[in-house]
C-alpha cells in the first residue's frame, strides 16, 4: 500500500500537474505502437491470411495436377480410368470482370456434370463436398443446359437475371442460374460449367487444375507416387494449395520489410520515453533524495520509475488499440494495393483485432517503454541521498564521455560495413537489417559528441546572427547536452529513416524510369481490357495483331504472350516476344554487356532464355546456366543466354522467342501488342485506325506516355505505405520534440524567470525558445541525413537487392528530400509555439520566490 | 426393361425439342454383331446393363449390378470442344452381400468429356471413368473399382445375342416408336474376384447382359414396372417385365422373352404369363418405398411356375441427386416346377416407381 502511495505523490501526481506533456508523450507511444498493429493487422488482412482467389471452391481436396500453361485436359480421361478410387475435379482458372464496373471476380469453370450430380466422379461411397448440389437440375431446369452461369449469393443477383461479363477483351451476357453460398470462406466468384468456360477464355484443350481427393488408405506420398507414373513428365503433382503456399511465401519477404518499418515509430516512441524519464528523474532528484533517507531501496526507486514508464506504456498501448485499428483500415487498402500490382492476385481478408493484438499492443507498448526507461530508472535508484537533498546540481549534468563513446560509435560503424557484406539467411536480408541497426545505434551514441561540438562552434556564430537569445539557446542546449543528445537522436533517427527510404525509393523511381525509356520503344501498346494483374494475364483475340499488322503507318506488331508458372517452386512469369521484332527495335539492357543483336539472335526459335535479373537472383541463375522448364506437359531444358535488368515484377521473368514457346504452348493469342509507327505516318492517324479496327473488342490502347505514366503512377501506389509509415515515424518525432521544449521550459522556470525578471522582452524569451526549436531541428536534420544516407545505401544495395533482387542506381531525389526536411524544420519549430508560450507567461515574481 | 434412368433424363432433357433429331426404334432393324454391341449416337437412349449372380469357394453368394447409360443431349454440330455436353453418362455400380446381408452401391454421372465416359467401338471399350467393360473378340473384362469394393470378372457368353420382341423392336406402348431395340446375352459365364474391404474372394456364377437403345419408348400413364430375369438350372432362360399403369392395371404391352437351351427364343405377349406379387413386403427406411420382395410366376405355355425371393431384403438403389429415380434392384432366387419337373434358378429383379409415379415423359 505504502508502495503505491509513494508512486501516487512521486510519480502521477507530478504528471497530472502537466497533463500536455504527458499526454504528448502517451501519444507519442501510442502512435508508435498503433502502426506497429496496424501493420500487423493490414498485413494479416492483405497478405498473412493469403488464400489465393483460385482456391475458391476448390474443396476438400488432398492433391492437385498443375504446369506451366496448363494440363492437357486428355490427362482428366486418363486419371478417371486408373484402378483407384480418386475424385477428379478439373478446373479453368482466370477472371471476369462485370462489364461497367470495376469488379473483378474470380473466373472457375468446372465439370459441373460432374460435381453438379451429387454424385462426383471418383467419389460413390462418401457425400460428395461439392458447392453446387443443384447446378444439373438448375442447369436442366432453365432448359439452357449449361452455358449459365452461378455466382456467390453474396453479389446480389438473381437466377435469371443477366449479367454482362468481360472475359479478356470480349463482352458477353451470361444468364444467371444460381447462386451459392459465399460467407465462409467461398470467396465470391463467377463459375461456368468448364465447356463454357474454354469457350469464353478461348482456351481448349488443357485446363488449369486438376484437383484429386484420393482415400485415407494410403499416405499422400504413397498416392504421389502411385499417380506419377501415369503422368506425363511435364506436369507436377503436389499438394492442394501448393500454389497459394509459394505466393505466401513471396509475399513473406514484402510483409517482413514492411513490418521493419514500421517499428521505426516505436525505435523513435522508444527515444521519447527515455526523455521523459530522464526529465522526471532530474526533476525528482530531491523528492528521491528524501525518499531513499527515509529508507526507501533502491529496488522501490527503480520500481517506481519502471511503473511511471509502463504507466506510459498501458497508456498508449490502450489508445493505440482503437488508434491501429483504424490505421489498419487505410494501410490494408494500400498494402493491398501494392500485392496486387506487384505480387498476385488476392483480395484482403477481414481486419481482426483479436486477443492476440491486444497482448501485443500491450506487449510492446509496456516492454519498449520499460526497456527505454531502464537507463534513467536505474540512475535515479543510484541517487545518494545526501548528493540528492544538497541544492548545489539542480541541472541534469552527467558528463558524457566522449572519446570512449566516439569509439564505441565508430568500432559499430565498421561492424555495420561488415554486416552489410553479408549473404541473405533463408532470403531474408538479415545481415542487412543488423548493419542498419547498429548504425543507428552507432548514431545514437556519436550524437552527444557531434552535438556538443557543433553547438560549441555554433553559439557564436548564432549569437552574431540572431542576438543574445541564440546564444543562450545555444548554450543552454549544450548545457543539457544528454538530453539535447536523446532528444536529437529521436529526431535524427525518424529523419534518417525517412531519408534513407527516400533515396531508395527515388533511386529506385529513377531506375524505372530509365530502364521503361529502353524498354518501352514501341509508340503504342495495346492490351485487353479484362482483369489484369501482375499474376493475371488476359488475352487479346486472335487476328487482331495480324489486322493491326496490315494497317497503313504501322511498322511493326510484337506479340508479346504471358504465362504464370512455378519454376522450383516460387511464383514467376514466362514471356514470350517476337524476336524479330525486338532485334529491330529494343534496347535491353544485358549483364553481360553485350549488344541486343547478339544476345536476341541467339534466341531465336531455339531452346534458349533470358531470365530477368530478380529471377536469376533468387534462382542463384547464371549466364550460360542450363532451366529446367515444364512446359504444356513435357520437360524441356533451356540454355540462359544472358540476365536482363527488368523493374516490372518481383516474380522474376522468363524470356523465350514467340516461335519456341508455341512449340510447347500452342496457344496463339497475344496477351500484349507492342506497335511501331513508321516515323513518316501521323501517330494518331494509325491510333485512330487501330482504335477502328479493334472495335468490337474491350482493349485498351497506350501511348508510350500513357505507358509510362500510368507505370510511375503504379509505382507510387505501391509505395505509398511506405510514405504513410515514415510520416507517422516523423510525426511521433516531432511530438516529441514539442513535448521535450516543453518539458525543458518547465525546468527552467528559474531561469526563465530570471532573465525575465532582467528585463528580457516577452518577445525574447518566445525567439529564446524557438530559437532552441530551430537548432533541435537543425541537429537533427544533419544528424539524420548523414545517418539516412548511409542507411539508404544499406536498403539500396543489401536489403532490397536481398529481398527483391533488382539492381537499383543510387540516385539522389534532391526535390523530394528538401521538401520533406523542409517541412520537418518547420514542424519542429512550430513545435516550439506551445512551449515558447507556456515559457512567456511563466510570473517572474513567483518563480524567483521559490528561490 | 430399365430406363429408370432414362426416365430422369427424358424429362429433363424433353424440354429441348430436338428430340425430333433422333431416331426411333421401328420394326425392321438389322442387328449386325459385335457392331451392335456398342454406341448407337442416332438413338436418344442408350445403355448396358450387367447383373450376376456370383459364388465364392468357400460358397459366400454375392450378386452384382453395373448399368452403363447414355443420354443424348445434343447434336448441334457447332459443339466441337471436348468438354461440350453432347451425351449424360450415368452408370451404376450395386454389390449384394447376400451371406454377408449387405447391400452396398454407388452412382456416376459425367459427360465424355477428354476420355472420361463413353463407348468407344474399336477399342471394344465402354466405360464411365474406371467402371468398364472391354471385350476382347467374344469375351469381356468387367472392371468397376468403388471405395468399399472392386468388381475384376472376365464374363463368356455362352448363348449367342438375343433380339427381345417381334421383327427386331420390344413394344412398349401403342404407336410407332414406342418400343426399344433391346438385346440380351441371357446366360454369361463368369469368373474373377469381388473385393470387398479388406477381403478378396475368387468367384464364379451367371451373368446377364441387357443393352437397348430408343427415343421416347414410354407413355405418361404407365408409372412404374417390374423386371426379371431368371436363368434357370436347366439352361433356359426368361426375361419378364410388366409395365404398371396409373389406374393400377397391367399394360397390355407388357412381355418377356423365353430362350430354350438351345438359345432358341420365344417371344411372350402379357396374356401368356401371369406375374403377381405375394404378400411379403419390405419397407425401405430411406424412401418408405414398399416393395413387394417374393412374386409368383405362372407361364402356361411352358408350363413353368415358380416362387420369386430373395436372399436379401434391403437391395434398393437410392440416388444422391433429387432427379434420379429410387428403384429396388436384386438378386433373387428361383424354386418351382416345370411340366411337374422340379425347377429352380437364380436371377434379378427390378422395381420401379413405388416411391413415387416414375415421370416417364412429357
Amino acid at each position: 500500500m505504502s508502495r503505491l502511495l509513494l508512486f501516487y505523490r512521486l510519480m502521477a501526481r507530478p504528471l497530472l500537474r502537466e497533463p500536455v506533456r504527458a499526454g504528448l508523450t502517451v501519444l507519442a507511444v501510442a502512435l508508435g505502437v498503433a502502426v506497429v498493429l496496424a501493420i500487423d493487422l493490414a498485413g494479416d488482412a492483405a497478405t498473412g491470411s493469403f488464400r489465393s482467389s483460385m482456391e475458391t471452391l476448390a474443396g476438400d481436396n488432398d492433391l492437385e495436377i498443375a504446369t506451366s500453361g496448363g494440363v492437357p485436359e486428355n490427362l482428366v480421361g486418363t486419371l478417371a480410368s486408373l484402378p483407384y478410387s480418386i475424385r477428379i475435379s478439373p478446373r479453368i482458372e482466370d477472371f471476369a470482370v462485370i462489364a461497367g464496373t470495376r469488379k473483378s471476380l474470380p473466373l472457375i469453370g468446372l465439370d459441373l456434370v460432374s460435381e453438379g450430380s451429387g454424385s462426383s466422379r471418383m467419389d460413390s461411397g462418401t457425400a460428395a463436398e461439392t458447392p453446387f448440389p443443384k447446378t444439373l437440375e438448375e442447369g436442366f431446369e432453365n432448359s439452357g443446359g449449361f452455358d449459365g452461369i452461378w455466382v456467390g449469393a453474396s453479389l446480389g443477383f438473381k437466377a435469371g437475371d443477366r449479367v454482362p461479363l468481360l472475359i479478356n477483351d470480349q463482352v458477353h451476357d451470361y444468364v444467371i442460374r444460381g447462386a451459392y453460398p459465399d460467407s465462409n470462406g467461398n470467396e465470391s466468384a463467377i463459375v461456368m460449367d468448364i465447356a463454357t468456360a474454354q469457350q469464353a477464355l478461348t482456351r481448349y484443350g488443357r485446363v488449369d487444375r486438376i484437383l484429386l481427393k484420393v482415400q485415407k488408405t494410403a499416405s499422400l506420398d504413397e498416392w504421389q507416387q502411385r499417380l506419377r507414373s501415369a503422368l506425363p513428365a511435364g506436369v507436377e503433382l503436389r499438394p492442394q494449395g501448393t500454389g497459394t503456399n509459394e505466393n505466401r511465401r513471396m509475399l513473406a519477404a514484402f510483409r517482413w520489410n514492411l513490418r521493419l518499418l514500421s517499428y521505426v515509430s516505436l525505435v523513435v516512441g522508444a527515444f521519447l520515453i527515455y526523455n521523459t524519464i530522464s526529465v522526471s528523474v532530474v526533476r525528482r532528484r530531491a523528492e528521491i533524495g528524501i525518499v531513499r533517507a527515509l529508507g526507501a531501496s533502491r529496488g522501490v526507486i527503480l520500481s517506481a520509475f519502471a511503473g511511471e514508464a509502463a504507466c506510459f506504456g498501458i497508456a498508449g498501448a490502450l489508445i493505440a488499440l482503437p488508434l491501429g485499428r483504424f490505421m489498419a483500415t487505410v494501410a490494408v487498402k494500400l498494402m493491398a494495393a501494392t500485392v496486387e500490382s506487384l505480387y498476385v492476385s488476392s483480395r484482403p481478408g477481414p481486419i481482426e483485432l483479436g486477443v492476440g493484438s491486444v497482448f501485443l499492443a500491450l506487449g510492446i507498448g509496456v516492454g519498449v517503454a520499460v526497456a527505454s526507461a531502464y537507463s534513467p530508472a536505474r540512475e535515479a535508484s543510484l541517487v545518494s541521498p545526501v548528493e540528492a537533498m544538497g541544492k548545489g546540481r539542480r541541472e541534469y549534468d552527467v558528463r558524457v564521455q566522449k572519446g570512449r563513446v566516439l569509439w564505441l560509435a565508430s568500432g559499430l560503424s565498421l561492424a555495420a560495413a561488415a554486416a552489410s557484406r553479408g549473404n541473405a539467411i533463408a532470403g531474408k536480408p538479415l545481415f542487412g537489417y543488423l548493419a542498419a541497426i547498429l548504425l543507428v545505434v552507432a548514431s545514437a551514441l556519436a550524437t552527444p559528441a557531434v552535438v556538443d561540438a557543433l553547438l560549441t562552434v555554433s553559439s557564436k556564430m548564432l549569437g552574431k546572427i540572431f542576438g543574445v537569445e541564440a546564444l543562450l539557446a545555444s548554450r543552454s542546449l549544450a548545457g543539457s547536452l544528454r538530453r539535447t543528445s536523446v532528444l536529437v537522436g529521436a529526431l535524427s533517427t525518424a529523419i534518417a529513416m525517412m531519408t534513407a527510404v527516400g533515396i531508395m525509393v527515388g533511386s529506385f523511381r529513377e531506375t524505372v524510369a530509365v530502364w521503361m525509356s529502353d524498354q518501352l520503344p514501341a509508340d503504342l501498346y495495346l492490351r485487353p481490357a479484362g482483369s489484369a494483374a501482375a499474376d493475371r494475364h488476359p488475352t487479346i483475340s486472335l487476328g487482331l495483331a495480324e489486322k493491326i499488322a496490315k494497317l497503313p503507318g504501322v511498322m511493326a506488331v510484337d506479340r508479346l504472350r504471358a504465362y504464370e508458372i512455378s519454376y522450383e517452386n516460387m511464383p514467376a512469369t514466362l514471356l514470350s516476344v517476337d524476336v524479330d521484332v525486338l532485334r529491330s527495335h529494343h534496347n535491353s539492357d544485358f549483364f553481360s554487356g553485350r549488344s541486343k543483336e547478339e544476345v536476341l539472335g541467339e534466341l531465336r526459335d531455339s531452346n534458349v532464355v533470358l531470365v530477368s535479373e530478380p529471377f536469376a537472383y533468387k534462382h542463384n541463375v547464371k549466364r550460360g546456366n542450363s532451366i529446367t522448364l515444364a512446359l504444356g506437359g513435357g520437360r524441356d531444358s533451356f540454355r540462359v543466354a544472358d540476365v536482363y535488368y527488368d523493374y516490372s515484377s518481383e516474380r522474376g521473368n522468363i524470356l523465350m522467342d514467340r516461335q519456341t514457346l508455341l512449340r510447347y504452348l500452342p496457344d496463339a493469342a497475344p496477351s500484349n501488342l507492342a506497335i511501331y509507327v513508321s516515323p513518316e505516318s501521323n501517330l494518331d492517324a494509325v491510333r485512330y485506325e487501330i482504335e477502328q479496327t479493334a472495335a468490337g473488342q474491350r482493349v485498351l490502347l497506350f501511348s508510350n506516355r500513357d505507358l509510362r505514366g500510368e507505370a510511375i503512377r503504379i509505382f507510387d501506389r505501391t509505395f505509398a505505405i511506405t510514405y504513410a509509415l515514415e510520416a507517422v515515424a516523423v510525426l511521433v518525432a516531432v511530438m516529441g520534440i514539442a513535448g521535450a521544449l516543453l518539458a525543458l521550459v518547465i525546468d527552467r522556470r528559474r531561469e526563465l524567470g530570471l532573465l525575465h525578471f532582467l528585463g528580457a522582452a516577452k518577445n525574447q524569451i518566445r525567439k529564446l525558445i524557438l530559437v532552441e526549436a530551430g537548432l533541435l531541428g537543425l541537429l537533427a536534420n544533419t544528424a539524420g541525413l548523414m545517418l539516412g544516407f548511409a542507411l539508404s545505401l544499406v536498403l539500396i544495395f543489401v536489403i532490397n537487392k536481398q529481398s527483391f533482387g533488382w539492381t537499383i542506381r543510387f540516385h539522389w531525389p534532391v526535390e523530394i528530400l528538401l521538401a520533406a526536411i523542409t517541412i520537418v524544420y518547420v514542424a519542429t519549430v512550430l513545435a516550439g509555439l506551445y512551449p515558447a508560450q507556456v515559457a512567456v507567461q511563466l510570473n517572474p515574481i513567483e518563480v524567483i520566490h521559490e528561490e | 426393361m430399365k430406363n429408370k434412368l432414362a426416365c430422369f433424363v427424358a424429362v429433363v432433357f424433353s424440354l429441348h425439342p430436338a428430340a425430333a433429331q433422333y431416331r426411333t426404334a421401328l420394326p425392321g432393324y438389322h442387328y449386325e454383331f459385335p457392331r451392335d454391341h456398342f454406341n448407337h449416337p442416332e438413338f436418344q437412349t442408350e445403355w448396358w446393363y450387367y447383373t450376376g449372380n456370383l459364388k465364392s469357394t468357400d460358397g459366400h453368394r454375392f450378386g452384382f449390378e453395373l448399368t452403363f447409360f447414355r443420354q443424348a443431349v445434343s447434336r448441334d454440330p457447332a459443339k466441337t470442344s471436348a468438354w461440350d455436353v453432347k451425351d449424360i453418362y450415368l452408370a451404376h455400380l450395386a454389390l449384394s452381400d447376400l451371406d454377408g446381408s449387405k447391400f452396398y452401391h454407388a452412382e456416376r454421372t459425367n459427360r465424355s468429356g477428354p476420355g472420361i465416359a463413353g463407348v468407344d467401338e474399336t477399342r471394344g471399350r465402354i466405360w464411365n471413368g474406371n467402371w468398364q467393360i472391354i471385350w476382347r473378340n467374344e469375351a469381356q473384362e468387367l472392371q468397376a473399382i468403388d471405395e468399399q469394393f472392386q468388381l475384376h470378372l472376365a464374363l463368356r457368353s455362352e448363348k449367342p445375342p438375343v433380339v427381345h420382341g417381334e421383327d427386331g423392336v420390344s413394344e412398349k406402348a401403342a404407336g410407332a416408336g414406342h418400343a426399344s431395340h433391346y438385346i440380351s446375352l441371357t446366360r454369361i459365364h463368369t469368373s474373377g474376384f469381388v473385393e470387398l474391404g479388406e477381403k478378396k474372394f475368387e468367384v464364379t456364377g451367371t451373368s446377364w447382359m441387357d443393352h437397348e437403345f430408343f427415343t421416347h419408348q414410354l407413355t405418361a400413364d404407365q408409372t412404374g414396372w417390374d423386371w426379371l430375369s431368371l436363368q434357370l438350372e436347366d439352361n433356359t432362360e426368361l426375361m419378364l417385365f410388366h409395365i404398371r399403369r396409373r389406374d393400377g392395371s397391367i399394360d397390355p404391352y407388357s412381355a418377356g422373352t423365353f430362350v430354350d437351351a438351345q438359345g432358341k427364343t420365344t417371344h411372350l405377349r402379357a396374356s401368356d404369363f401371369v406375374l403377381m406379387p405375394l404378400r411379403k413386403t419390405w419397407k425401405s427406411p430411406s424412401t418408405g418405398a414398399v416393395y413387394p420382395i417374393a412374386w409368383k410366376l405362372a407361364i402356361p405355355r411352358l408350363g413353368l411356375e415358380l416362387e420369386v425371393k430373395t436372399p436379401l431384403e434391403s437391395q434398393e438403389l437410392t440416388g444422391k441427386a433429387k432427379l434420379t429415380p429410387n428403384y429396388w434392384e436384386g438378386a433373387i432366387i428361383l424354386t418351382g416346377q416345370r411340366n411337374g419337373q422340379a425347377a429352380a434358378g437364380v436371377g434379378y429383379l427390378e422395381m420401379t416407381g413405388y416411391d413415387h409415379a416414375v415421370r416417364l415423359a412429357r
